[in-house]
């Protein structure tokens, strides 16, 4: 007998009923010593606070990375991660970058054509030759 | 959302001067988020009082009956740009979404409103929404990833579609003229976040000459989810003030299926 997986009775549709964020961690990797680290240990003392209070709903982590460029990685429900290297980058641009972690869904980027997927049935059901009246055509 | 700043600035006004003139209770701006779908109740007493005042016509169209906000101080911490607002009381009350001023009653056929109980009670419904002269069909708990980056929006905002062109069920369809008077349908979409493409090369060329110029672009979207599609009832409408006149030219009407 084939091993079968469990089966999900619902799907997750996020923000019909209750809405989650879908970041729930924030890393923060800085170095003291290297240059590129300047704009992140500004940031770290100047705007992290500020951001952390008004997402009490991210849990956010800061530790020391020596010999390496500053990182923001941010961690989602999916159990993906996406870290962004801000290396150089000023204050006010990192608050940016966190920001963009902080709204994306934590997919892996894709180029869609249609903008609406859903997983309901057609609300007007298929159409059949047999069903309906005559048209002329 | 596109002249809301101009109807912001009015609405706050408004709100700050007297803000008994559009409505009977004051900050009702909650009205335009949470509907109705679960409030028959309490659409009671809300509805005679509408009565009661019949020569004022906005009082004769409340959106909402439900829950009046309390009168919460917006708290002084909130910085737009980075935080998600958790409730109502997060939102600066410059900010709060404004209730939609109609300067008429809905105004409903009597064909329609003989046909709209076929068209309500059969569930589920679809709406054909219409953004930026761009259709959308829409059902309840699709995923909606616009093609552009909508301004000035962040995770968890709710918004209300109220351009639509048709509102159908399996069987019967209403259709606009060109659009349906939002006070009809109920279309609720929640912001969940943004999305971006991945990075696009193309690559510049131009003749007889050896460089190639690469131009990048990235773009990114807003996703969104919508939260509910409903189709209200005759009674619903009456109770919110709709006039019933006679059969028109222009009026949206509704088709059964052929």
């Amino acid at each position: 007998m084939p091993l079968r997986g469990i089966r999900t009775s619902t799907a997750a549709r996020n923000g019909a009923g209750a809405f989650i964020l879908q970041c729930k961690r924030l890393d923060f990797h800085y170095c003291n010593w290297a240059g590129s680290s300047k704009g992140m240990v500004t940031f770290l003392e100047n705007f992290l606070p500020a951001f952390a209070r008004e997402n009490p709903q991210i849990e956010i982590r800061v530790s020391p990375r020596p010999q390496k460029h500053p990182l923001i990685k941010g961690l989602y429900i999916n159990g993906r991660e996406k870290p962004v290297c801000v290396r150089n980058l000023e204050p006010s641009e990192i608050l940016k970058k966190a920001n963009l972690l902080k709204e994306a869904s934590g997919e892996k980027l894709k180029r869609t054509k249609k903008p609406v997927t859903s997983l309901n049935e057609s609300v007007r059901g298929i159409w059949s030759p047999y069903h309906g009246d005559l048209r002329g055509v | 959302m596109f002249s809301r700043s101009a109807l912001r600035s009015f609405a706050s006004e408004l709100r700050w001067t007297a803000p008994s003139t559009i409505s009977s209770a004051p900050l009702q701006q909650r009205a335009c988020l949470h509907q109705t779908a679960s409030l028959m109740d309490s659409q009671q007493p809300q509805s005679q009082s509408s009565f009661t005042h019949p020569e004022s016509p906005l009082s004769a169209t409340p959106r909402a009956q439900d829950a009046k906000p309390k009168g919460i101080p917006p708290s002084n911490n909130f910085n737009e740009a980075t935080m998600t607002p958790q409730t109502r009381a997060d939102v600066p009350i410059a900010k709060q979404p404004v209730e939609p001023t109609f300067t008429s009653p809905l105004k409903v056929t009597k064909s329609m409103l003989s046909q709209l109980p076929h068209l309500a009670g059969q569930k589920p419904h679809y709406v054909v929404a219409q953004l930026h002269a761009r259709p959308y069909l829409l059902t309840e708990g699709d995923h909606l990833r616009l093609p552009f980056l909508m301004p000035k929006v962040k995770a968890g905002d709710i918004l209300r579609f109220n351009r639509a062109s048709a509102v159908g069920s399996r069987d019967f369809t209403m259709k606009g003229t060109p659009t349906i008077d939002e006070r009809i349908y109920e279309c609720r979409v929640r912001v969940t976040g943004v999305d971006s493409e991945p990075l696009r090369i193309k690559e510049k060329t131009k003749r007889r000459q050896r460089h190639v110029k690469h131009a990048t672009s990235k773009h990114r979207y807003t996703l969104m989810r919508v939260m509910d599609v409903r189709v209200k009832t005759p009674e619903e409408l009456l109770a919110e003030g709709a006039v019933i006149v006679e059969d028109g030219e222009d009026a949206s009407v509704i088709e059964p299926r052929s």
